[in-house]
Order: C-alpha cells, then sequence, then structure tokens
C-alpha cells in the first residue's frame, strides 16, 4: 500500500504527523507527569497500578499517581476512568480523597507511541486495610468511632450528591497520618437519581467486592441505590474489630449462605417483595436461620450502642437499612468515649501501611489480585518512615 | 477548571484564523461539524445531552487547533464517541465510524485516512487533554424546561413556545454561543425568541416580584434585551445562509482565501448594528433547505406547567409541521418580533456585555451541594 494519499482537498495531516504534533503542542491545561518524581508501588488495582511519587519542584508535596491503563481497551480513554474522574471533579469534601489534576507522559520510543495518563491523588498514608493487618496498630473505642464517623460523613455527601461509591471495602478507605479519613477508589462508581416517573434503574448488580456485596446485589437487584454502600460500611464498622473481614465466600451462593447464618434467613417476612428479585428463586437460601448479628459480634465489639448500630447497618432488607444520616445520628456516636482524634495513636507508627504491602490477612476476594506479598508491612522508601511528628 | 468563554475577540483570533481560514469559513467549518454530530448522534438514537456535549466539546477544540491540522469530520466522531461514554450512552468507535460513513460522502470520508479507528482513538487522547478532562458539560435544556415551568398563560401555547425554543436550542449548537454563554442565559435567549415568534408574550410567572422588570430576571441577573437580542441573532443568522453560496468543502487552499488575513475582528460595536437593523433575510429560494430541520430531531420532554421535567409525552414525539416562523419567515421590513427595547427600562447599551453575569439562583448541578454533615446535639448519654 502506498502512504496514505492526502486527500486533495484536506491538508489534515497523518498519524505519524499527529503523534508528533501532540508531542511537540503545549497543552495548557494538562501537565507532564515528569513534574513527578515515583517513589515507590503502592498499590495494583483491576484498572493500574498506584505509586506514592513526590512533585520535584516542591519534593515535600506528595502524591498518589494512578495509572489508567489504556493498553488492552478498544474503546478508547477507559469509561470507567472517565467516571472516576468526572465523579471527583464534582465531589470535594475533608472525607473524600482530592483528584489534584489529569497528567499526561508523552508518547516516546518505549511505549510505542501510547501515551499515558495518571491520575494524581494527594497522598494518604494508610489505608485501612493496611493499618488494620498490621497487629500493632490498635484502635480504642474513641478511635474506632472517629473512624465510622468520618467513614459515615463522606457516605452522607457523595449520597446527598446523588453518588453511589458501589466498592466499599477496607482498601478503598484512606487514612492521612493526621487522622483523616478519605473515601478512595471511585472507579465503579456512579450517579443515580431517585427514579422518576416510576422507572426503575437498570444498573448492573456485577459490583462491590464479593465479601462487602449486599444481599440486593447478590439477588440481582438492578434498582439499587445508597443502601449498597451502607451494608459496606457495615462489614467494615465490625471489621474495625474483627480486624479482618467478616463474610469471606467465594462464591456468590456462599456469600449469601453466610449472609444469612449472619444476618437470618432471607425472606419475605423480614424483607418483603425479596420473593420478585431475579435470582431468589435459582439461589439457595438457607432456612430457619436465627439472626445472630449482635450475638455472635458481642465478643469483639464489646460495646452495646456498637453492637445496635451495626445490627441498623446489616440489615436484610435495603429499605430498612440504616442511611448515613440516621448512622450518624446513632447514640454510639454520641455517648462516651465520644468518637477521638486518630492522629496520636497514628503518630506512634512512622511507615505508611498499605494493603497491598500488608502481609495477607486470610484468603482473598477470588477476583482481587493474588499477590505476593513482601514481609515488610510498610515502604522502605526512606520517606515516611524517616519524618518523625 | 479552565475558562470555557470567549469574548467576541477570541471568537476571531482563533488558530484557524492564524492558520488563514477566514473567519465565515471556520463559522461554516463549526456549524458543519456540530450538525454532523447531531446527524449522527440521532442516527445512533443518542440523546440530546450526548449529542450537545458533543458539540461543546468540539467547539472547544478548536479554540485550541486548527481546522486546517485537523479535519473536521473526524473531530465531531471523536467529540462524539467521547460525550457518548460521558454521558453513561457509550457507542462502539466502529458503529460511530460506520454511522459517519453512511452520512458523509467519500471526499470527506477520506479524511478519516486508512485506518479510521485509530484516527479517532488518537484523536481523543489530544482531545482530551485539549479540554483539560473537563468533561462534564451542562446545557440549556434542563433550564429552558425549568424556567418555562414557572411562566403564566395559555397552556397550549406555552407547549408551543417551549416546542420551538427546544428547536432553537438544538440549532444554537451548530454556533459558537456555548462558547460564549452560560446555558442558563442561553435558555433565556431562545425561550425570548420562541416567544416573540409564537406571539406568546409572557406578562405573568411564578414566583414574581416586584424587583422583576421581566420573566427572566427571576433566573438571571443583569441580562439585557441587547444581549438576548444578539444571541438570538446569533441563531436566527443560521437559517439566512444561503447554502448555494457555500465556498468549497475544504479549508480554503485558493490564493484568493490564502491572502485573506485574519478577517478583520470587528469589535463589540456590531451588535449593537444587529440589534438596530435586524436582518432576517426574506427567503431566497436556496435559502430554505438550511432552516431548521425540524422533524428530524428528537422533541423536547412535553411541557406542562404540573408535571416533572423530563416526562415525554407521546402526542410531540412526531411533529409534522414545522412552526410556522420557518415555513414562512417574515418577508421584508425588520420582523415585527424584535421590538425595539423600551427606551426608560434599560440604560443605552455600552460596549461589550459583561462577560460573565452572574447567574442568580439554580447553582449548576455538578457543583456540589455544600457539605452539611449532619448532628445530632450531644447529650449525655443514659445512665
Ligand atoms: N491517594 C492515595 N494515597 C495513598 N494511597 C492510595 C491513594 N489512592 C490509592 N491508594 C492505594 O492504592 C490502592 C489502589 O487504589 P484504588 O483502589 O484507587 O485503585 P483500583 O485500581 O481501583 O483498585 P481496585 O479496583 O482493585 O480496588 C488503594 O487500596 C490504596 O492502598
Ligand atoms: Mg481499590
Amino acid at each position: 500500500m502506498q502512504p496514505r494519499e492526502k486527500s486533495h482537498s484536506h491538508p489534515g495531516m497523518t498519524l505519524k504527523e499527529k503523534e508528533k504534533y501532540i508531542e511537540n503542542f503545549r497543552f495548557p491545561f494538562c501537565d507532564d507527569s515528569v513534574k513527578y518524581e515515583k517513589v515507590a508501588k503502592i498499590g495494583q488495582g483491576t484498572f493500574g497500578e498506584v505509586f506514592k511519587a513526590k512533585e520535584k519542584t516542591n519534593p515535600k508535596k506528595l502524591v498518589a499517581m494512578k495509572k489508567v491503563l489504556m493498553e488492552n481497551e478498544k474503546e478508547g480513554f477507559p469509561i470507567t476512568a472517565l467516571r472516576e474522574i468526572r465523579i471527583l471533579q464534582r465531589l470535594k469534601h475533608e472525607n473524600v480523597v482530592m483528584l489534584i489534576e489529569i497528567c499526561h507522559k508523552r508518547a516516546c520510543q518505549q511505549n510505542k507511541c501510547l501515551s499515558t495518563f495518571y491520575l494524581v491523588f494527594e497522598f494518604c498514608e494508610h489505608d485501612l486495610a493496611g493499618l488494620l493487618s498490621n497487629v500493632n496498630v490498635k484502635f480504642n473505642l474513641g478511635e474506632i468511632k472517629k473512624v465510622m464517623q468520618q467513614l459515615l460523613n463522606g457516605l452522607y455527601y457523595i449520597h446527598s450528591n446523588k453518588i453511589l461509591h458501589r466498592d466499599m471495602k477496607a482498601a478503598n478507605v484512606l487514612i492521612t497520618k493526621n487522622g483523616v479519613l478519605k473515601l478512595a477508589d471511585f472507579g465503579l462508581a456512579r450517579a443515580f437519581s431517585a427514579n422518576k416517573n416510576g422507572q426503575p434503574n437498570r444498573f448492573t448488580n456485577r459490583v462491590v467486592t464479593l465479601w462487602y456485596r449486599p444481599p440486593e446485589l447478590l439477588l440481582g437487584e438492578r434498582n439499587y441505590g445508597p443502601p449498597v454502600d451502607l451494608w459496606g460500611a457495615g462489614c467494615i464498622m465490625a471489621e474495625m474489630w474483627t480486624r479482618s473481614p467478616i463474610m469471606q465466600g467465594n462464591t456468590e451462593q456462599q456469600q449469601l449462605t453466610l449472609i444469612s447464618q449472619l444476618c437470618g434467613s432471607i425472606t419475605p417476612a423480614v424483607w418483603p417483595g425479596v420473593e420478585h428479585l431475579e435470582l431468589y428463586k435459582q439461589m439457595d437460601l438457607p432456612q430457619q436461620q436465627k439472626r445472630k448479628v449482635k450475638d455472635r459480634l458481642k465478643p469483639y465489639l464489646k460495646d452495646a450502642y456498637a453492637c445496635d448500630l451495626l445490627d441498623k447497618l446489616l440489615v436484610l432488607d435495603p429499605s430498612k437499612r440504616a442511611d448515613a444520616d440516621t448512622a450518624l445520628n446513632h447514640d454510639f456516636f454520641w455517648t462516651d468515649p465520644m468518637p477521638c482524634d486518630l492522629g496520636k495513636m497514628l503518630a506512634q507508627h512512622s511507615q505508611s501501611m498499605f494493603e497491598f504491602l500488608a502481609p495477607p490477612r486470610r484468603s482473598r476476594p477470588h477476583h482481587t489480585m493474588a499477590n505476593q506479598r513482601p514481609t515488610t508491612s510498610a515502604i522502605q522508601d526512606g520517606g515516611y518512615q524517616d519524618r518523625v511528628f | 477548571m479552565p475558562c470555557w468563554y470567549y469574548d467576541k475577540k477570541e471568537l476571531r483570533n482563533t488558530p484557524s484564523s492564524l492558520d488563514n481560514i477566514d473567519y465565515e469559513t471556520e463559522m461554516r467549518y463549526r456549524k458543519e461539524g456540530a450538525r454532523f454530530i447531531m446527524d449522527t448522534a440521532f442516527k445512533m438514537d443518542l440523546g440530546c445531552n450526548t449529542k450537545a456535549t458533543g458539540a461543546v466539546y468540539f467547539h472547544r477544540f478548536y479554540m485550541f487547533h486548527s481546522f486546517r491540522q485537523f479535519p473536521r469530520y473526524v473531530t465531531a466522531c471523536c467529540c462524539l464517541f467521547l460525550a457518548g461514554k460521558v454521558e453513561e450512552t457509550p457507542k462502539k468507535c466502529r458503529d460511530i465510524i460506520n454511522t459517519a460513513r453512511g452520512l458523509l460522502s467519500d471526499a470527506k470520508f477520506s479524511t478519516f485516512g486508512e485506518d479510521p479507528k485509530e484516527e479517532v482513538m488518537t484523536l481523543e487522547r489530544i482531545l482530551l487533554q485539549t479540554i483539560k478532562f473537563d468533561l462534564q458539560v451542562e446545557h440549556p435544556y434542563r433550564y429552558l424546561l425549568r424556567y418555562a415551568k414557572c411562566l403564566v398563560g395559555d397552556e397550549s401555547k406555552l407547549e408551543k413556545m417551549v416546542q420551538m425554543a427546544w428547536t432553537f436550542v438544538n440549532d444554537s449548537l451548530c454556533t459558537t454561543l456555548s462558547l460564549q454563554w452560560e446555558p442558563e442565559i442561553i435558555a433565556v435567549a431562545l425561550l425570548y425568541l420562541a416567544g416573540k415568534l409564537s406571539q406568546f408574550e409572557v406578562v405573568d410567572w411564578v414566583g414574581r416580584t416586584n424587583k422583576h422588570l421581566r420573566w427572566w430576571d427571576m433566573f438571571v441577573e443583569d441580562v439585557t434585551l441587547d444581549l438576548l437580542e444578539d444571541i438570538c441573532h446569533q441563531v436566527l443568522d443560521l437559517y439566512s445562509q444561503p447554502v448555494a453560496e457555500a465556498p468549497p468543502d475544504s479549508p480554503p487552499l485558493s490564493p484568493k482565501l490564502l491572502l485573506a488575513a485574519p478577517s478583520s475582528s470587528k469589535t463589540n460595536g456590531q451588535e449593537k448594528e444587529k440589534v438596530e437593523t435586524p436582518k432576517i433575510k426574506p427567503p431566497a429560494t436556496t435559502v430554505a433547505p438550511t432552516l431548521p430541520e425540524i422533524p428530524s430531531y428528537p422533541y423536547p420532554p412535553a411541557f406542562s406547567t404540573t408535571s416533572h421535567a423530563g416526562t415525554y409525552l407521546p402526542q410531540y414525539a412526531n411533529p409534522t409541521v414545522a412552526p410556522p416562523h420557518i415555513a414562512a419567515p417574515p418577508p421584508g421590513p425588520p420582523p415585527p418580533h424584535m421590538p425595539a427595547p423600551p427606551a426608560v427600562l434599560y440604560p443605552p447599551y455600552v460596549g461589550p456585555p459583561p462577560h460573565y453575569p452572574p447567574v442568580v439562583p439554580p447553582a449548576p448541578f455538578y457543583q456540589p451541594t455544600p457539605a452539611a454533615p449532619p448532628h445530632r446535639p450531644f447529650y449525655p448519654p443514659p445512665n
């Protein structure tokens, strides 16, 4: 074939020329990623790697860079990344991770002219999964309350902005060294609207890591809403004491069984309408199970208010599950010991703790990557661990 | 976030104009590109927000790049491709290209090169960086419906007016209005225009107070009649551009056009001119085909004073007649629908309109509602 004949009248560029053009064009709004220097890899997600990095001109400024995987995308820039960007641009809250910018790495020989994009976030020193897997990190009751209060505040904010997170789990909850909690990973998030005109939503129910997936999703509900995130919040809350995920199913069926064993049988009596869900008849739902949320978790939680709040979060029927507002008003947060700052406790630990770097807490949910974990539970990068504060 | 609004001078000083494409030609390219986005979107059953978002990306893109470097139809496809993903109505790149192929002549389609899909994919990366990943775009449609709901009057007349305004909003995507004014203001202006043309005089509206001289004062601040008329004329001008005179189909290469200096930019004085001598050309025989293609676009959600915006009433789904003003534009003298502004009410129009008239009530929905964490007052624990 001849090189593409330039059409008689259109002097547009060839692909090659275009690549060159991008290389030389200074986009006024999209910075080059060379302004950051990678320090360490801190995460490996479904969509790409996450690095800790520092700004070259201002090495005190730490960021987390999440690479947008483009290699095997048939449909260009991934829609999941577009969603995450769009949603984070519109959410600004102390308890939601801040997206600083999107950077671009110029095309070069190595990546075969494929330019790479990075989402650049404010850096948080820990994620909750990393903290919980470290036995030396001990939360007292006031500190647990603070974690949960911030988590619910974040949920309250995103839900009132009509966003569902859809991937609540400890690894997606970040905590700064000062003890500020940030919801992260909006890769599965989406906007929802209160369905007007009686038109039900048709969302995908293949969201949320299995262990944190609420019963309505497991039963095929597509018209779901904020309660899906509150189920996850309940699972995380219990984990603050148990230190590992409370229901670790290997299959959707097994997850439903575990849920029934903890929360009681899934029946139309406790959850009117459940019989109409798509998978209700297909799944094997254990009968005659008593609800044992309080009984089984009391040995861990001890505190009666904590048990009661958890009991209101881990409710089978999503319409009866506590919402973020109700949960925040629960006595748990308004009785002694009151929520108390995490800064002091975290100051005893000078190393970053991330799930990616931690030894496995137990088996992993089947669709998360099985990673070989380093023996250390911290980044040995000479950065965070040297700091005294 | 970057500022996406430009004044008229900036709109005449674009990369294309620096690249020796004269202003009229650039406007035509913009119009054709945007129209093509709408046609492709319509063929693919994409909704009004997707096509509008695509068109806005398109106009923004050419504030940074020249039409000579980036042929408009490829860019248009790319903008629609991205808009589809952003608006949660994704279409396969291949399907968009195939639809485009069906709508374009072979000569035009040749700008897609040997590997059209790769062409669009490469361009997507340029597009994303150019628009700074500022993906969320607001459009006049929702404001149109919201404002119309407040107007009081004969229901059927109101409905007609809203539908007409909806069509104008569609067509406004072919202009650079989205680069000049916020969607709220465009909505007010085109509702105003539709009111004039459908002889619906708004005399009362819900929420009226003494402070409001005009119905739109309730929604936008400091919007003068002059400004509204300027916006209306930018849309009306679309219908008065004769097709027959359209120059050939490419960036200008002819010596004549190459010599043309970046067009002598008229300053803002021109709006004044325009308002004084509104010129809707009488329908030359060649004009008719470019008139708004009303039947080919999905109609607005029917308007009613009580129902929620967004409900589609079937009876308006298949418009058969073009609104009267389009079938027969007023011949001859300045049309009656553009009265001179009442002399006393407004100070004479001086200089360019304020660039960013503060928009009063409705905060754009992408602005998060301020965080108001629920708080329960502390009370002592039960004993
Ligand atoms: N801003 C940040 N500061 C510190 N660490 C971060 C930050 N963002 C992400 N991480 C770390 O990287 C990990 C993966 O990030 P994230 O969850 O956003 O990616 P992902 O690819 O969507 O992962 P997955 O979908 O598998 O949950 C997080 O669990 C966390 O440990
Ligand atoms: Mg994650």
